[in-house]
């Protein structure tokens, strides 16, 4: 395979920028019902404030918000030839630690996430230290994500994704390397652990770490009430946040997995459209975590100026929906070592008996007191503190890439 | 109410210029979302559906805009508004009507209850054949309802407005225009709302009600045994299995809307009420899934989308109702079916919830009139207005088994000659 690799940066050209501006002063909002606080959806008033605020400052300084994202990601494109679905073009973030021998890393994102949730993580995970292990770091942007182009075939599903970031790490030299996602990417490092572990994937580590409800019935989580006198506080809170992501914060799964097109006209369309129904996701998904609106619009902008579009990013729930229809929740069991990060504001916080039983390679796990979904952006120490004493020295997958230890 | 205190008002739709322009120049700053090769329907809307409308919209739909609008206006008829006082902190709400008498003075006052995405526009094709006078068939008086939140009524302020709420609000319009008894018409949220009129207000005001959208529930150990034993002992029709299967497609494919609109409605709004493509097809998806292979012209699609588009409250208003039927029911809005007065089905194939038989009679202990067809789906009254106003003359004509049931309003002439009268 030639070297296709070129250096990138993103550079949004003026004319997006423009339109994306008469597109902001062009917005309509609805109304919204007396103290809905945030019962109904995204709250109007944040929204607003944000759109104008967008339309207003932040665009102004796009260039500024820009380069600080070059500076901070060292970014290419390479292609990458995917079986049965032709080349694709894929964007990455590469950064190398100076230790020589520190550990490949793959970092996988989610939706609504992004190569974006690399940015605090990296200085970290690069430093050296003679206390714990060096990383050098791949931040893959999933196709249909960022700067990488989308699929164009229908059935483009886990097994594919997973092709993608095994055949990123061995192009750029790393032959053995360990994996870190959450969301999605849980999902496509996990089946990467199964297709290409031990051989080249070594390990890996989640913060959303998953397991199987001993019966599947119409409404597990109620038949888990009754236990719930049997719960500790901590089991039960996490009970209570997994029955309200059931019942309250499901929709967007549910359109996303059926018809995501119908969705993507408006994502694709709508900046404040876009805004609202991914910042519900940021306010509900993390433990109340900060947002600046510089935050919450980069996060955004990646979205919005998205090489395919912002709605290439849904389809994937279609497509594992359809060729995994048993959900996520299956098939869970890896051939090589797994670490597990326990932040109590995830979206499923399951018994941990039902997750070690569906782990039997589980070798590491830290549980945090706070921290949501989103923890590479809400707790990077928090999270790269357990990837150093997972792959640290005395730890349970020390050395596991044989000459790559990190130090 | 009096007419001297009544708050109505004549109505004729009339789009500023501001809205066309503002609707203009978004449509000339699209931007289309990518497809995957041979998507066909599969993932919703197809890219050349859309770009087609789009297109059609911008460069000749809009700039006739005035046409439509005149067109739509003819077609309805006489409309209205007026303010209705709603009970528990609600306020008035200033609601939007059509209402259309029969020459026939005994004619039966029917009110027809649109849904989601319908609107007051579904009442258009059937308007006409329902006031019409005939020594064969009843009339009607018909008033046909914006409910709030929808078309040109102002959309309700605060949080708690469900199927309660918009069944008062019909009946007080009923009342308000002089019709103390009544029967009803109504499919989808329109059903739930005509249903739950039969429950509060018959049978004083409501006499009967009609749906296009009949509901029962599964067979059930503890809840419904007997329809469990049935359900074992005997099988269902090729057609009962066939409605089965549909249903569990709707569910399964063709819920997500539901899932949203029940949870996040907010969300969902600040798009629809931004972006006029993402209205289109998240309405349009809608039109063709549940409707019987109906030729929908472009026009007919971005008439009904516009009526939403240009809504007196916006799009986003119109979720509301699922949100706020989801905490008011949590059992679900399957349950409950019952009413106290006589109720009449029609069936249609192709509507999204098509279940066994049995069940819908199990849950309809007043069931008095069915009818099958061959063919139609969700949107009964605008894909097969004969056939529904057929039923609705059949279910209340003479001979029928609601023939009267407005006392002194059968919808016939009343033939002088049999009384004997004078000259």
């Amino acid at each position: 395979m030639s070297d296709t690799e070129a250096p990138f940066r993103i550079s949004i050209s003026d004319n997006e920028l423009e339109s994306l501006k008469q597109k902001l002063a062009l917005t309509r909002f609805p109304d919204e019902l007396e103290d809905a606080g945030r019962d109904y959806g995204a709250p109007l008033a944040d929204i607003q404030r944000l759109t104008n605020y967008w339309k207003d400052t932040y665009l102004s300084k796009w260039k500024e918000h820009e380069a600080k994202l070059n500076e901070d990601l060292p970014q290419f494109t390479r292609d990458i030839e995917v079986d049965g679905f032709g080349t694709l073009n894929i964007h990455y973030v590469h950064k190398k630690s100076t230790v020589v021998d520190a550990v490949p890393l793959l970092f996988v994102h989610g939706w609504p996430g992004s190569f974006l949730e690399a940015r605090k993580i990296l200085p970290l995970l690069v430093e050296n230290s003679p206390e714990h292990p060096s990383f050098h770091v791949v931040a893959v942007s999933l196709p249909g994500y960022g700067f990488s182009e989308a699929p164009k075939k229908k059935g483009f599903g886990s097994t594919q994704y997973a092709e993608v970031g095994h055949k990123l790490m061995l192009a750029l030299g790393y032959n053995e390397y360990v994996t870190q996602g959450g969301d999605w990417g849980a999902l496509i490092t996990r089946r990467i652990a199964q297709l290409y572990g031990p051989k080249h994937s070594k390990a890996w580590h989640t913060n959303m770490p998953l397991g199987e409800a001993p019966h599947p019935t119409r409404r597990p989580w109620l038949l888990l009430t009754y236990l719930l006198f049997k719960l500790s506080p901590k089991e039960k809170a996490g009970l209570e946040r997994t029955q309200w992501f059931q019942e309250k914060g499901i929709g967007y799964f549910k359109e996303q997995s059926t018809q995501p097109q119908t969705l993507g006209y408006s994502l694709a369309d709508s900046p404040v459209g876009l805004l609202g129904w991914i910042y519900e996701k940021l306010v509900n998904w993390t433990d109340e975590y900060p947002w600046t609106d510089d935050e919450v619009l980069t996060w955004i902008s990646i979205y919005w100026f998205s090489r395919a579009g912002p709605a290439a990013s849904v389809r994937i729930y279609y497509e594992v929906n359809n060729l995994t229809p048993e959900g996520f929740a299956r098939n869970i069991e890896t051939p090589i070592p797994v670490g597990h990060s326990y932040f109590p504001k995830e979206l499923a916080i399951l018994p941990r008996s039902w997750i070690k039983a569906a782990n039997p390679t589980l070798v590491f796990e830290s549980e945090h007191e706070g921290g949501g979904h989103f923890a590479a952006y809400e707790r990077p120490e928090a999270l790269v503190g357990d990837l150093r004493k997972m792959f640290g020295k005395g730890g349970p997958a020390f050395g596991v890439v044989p000459g790559k230890t990190g130090f | 109410m009096s007419q001297a205190l009544s708050s109505e008002k004549p109505f004729q739709i009339s789009i500023s210029s501001f809205d066309l322009t503002l609707l203009r120049q978004k449509l000339e700053l699209v931007r289309l979302a990518h497809e995957v090769d041979n998507a066909g329907w599969d993932y919703g809307v197809p890219l050349s559906e859309i770009k087609r409308l789009t297109a059609y919209w911008k460069d000749t739909f809009l700039p006739k805009w005035h046409e439509h609008e005149a067109k739509l206006n003819e077609d309805l008829g006489p409309q209205f508004t007026r303010d209705i006082e709603v009970d528990g902190g609600f306020g008035k709400i200033n609601v939007h009507y059509v209402h259309r008498k029969s020459a026939v003075v005994d004619a039966v006052p029917l009110l027809f209850v649109h849904g989601w995405p319908g609107s007051v526009l579904e009442v258009k094709k059937i308007l006409p054949l329902l006031v019409e006078e005939s020594p064969d068939y009843p009339s009607f008086h018909v008033v046909a309802i914006s409910l709030p939140g929808y078309g040109f009524s102002e959309a309700p302020q605060r949080k708690g407005f469900e199927a309660v709420q918009l069944a008062e609000v019909c009946n007080k319009l009923m009342l308000s225009l002089g019709y103390t008894e009544y029967v009803t018409q109504g499919g989808d949220v329109g059903s739930l709302v005509t249903r739950k009129i039969a429950q509060i207000y018959g049978p004083k005001h409501s006499k009967a009600w009609h749906t296009n959208s009949p509901i029962g529930e599964p067979p059930h150990p503890i809840k419904r045994p007997l329809l469990l034993l049935s359900h074992l002992l005997f099988s269902y029709s090729p057609s009962e299995k066939a409605g089965l299967e549909r249903t569990m497609q709707f569910q399964k494919q063709g819920s997500g809307y539901f899932a949203q609109q029940s949870t996040q409605p907010q969300t969902l709004g600040y798009s629809l009420d931004d972006s006029p493509v993402g209205l289109l097809a998240w309405i349009y998806e809608k039109l063709v899934n549940w409707s019987d292979g109906y030729s929908w012209t472009d026009d007919e699609v971005l008439t009904w989308i516009s009526v939403y588009w240009f809504s007196k409250s916006g799009p986003a208003a119109s979720t509301r109702i699922y949100y706020e039927l989801a905490q008011a029911y949590p059992e679900g809005i399957f349950s409950g079916v019952q009413t106290p007065i006589p109720v009449g089905h029609s069936y249609f194939p192709q509507d999204i919830f098509v279940v066994p038989r049995r069940w819908i009679r199990a849950a309809n202990p007043t069931l008095v009139f069915e009818s099958d067809h061959e063919s139609g789906g969700h949107f009964a009254a605008h894909e097969r207005p004969e056939e529904l106003v057929s039923d609705l003359r059949k279910m209340f004509g003479k001979g029928g088994p609601c023939y009267g049931v407005v006392p002194g309003k059968t919808g016939y002439v009343v033939d002088v000659i049999k009384f004997g009268g004078r000259d």
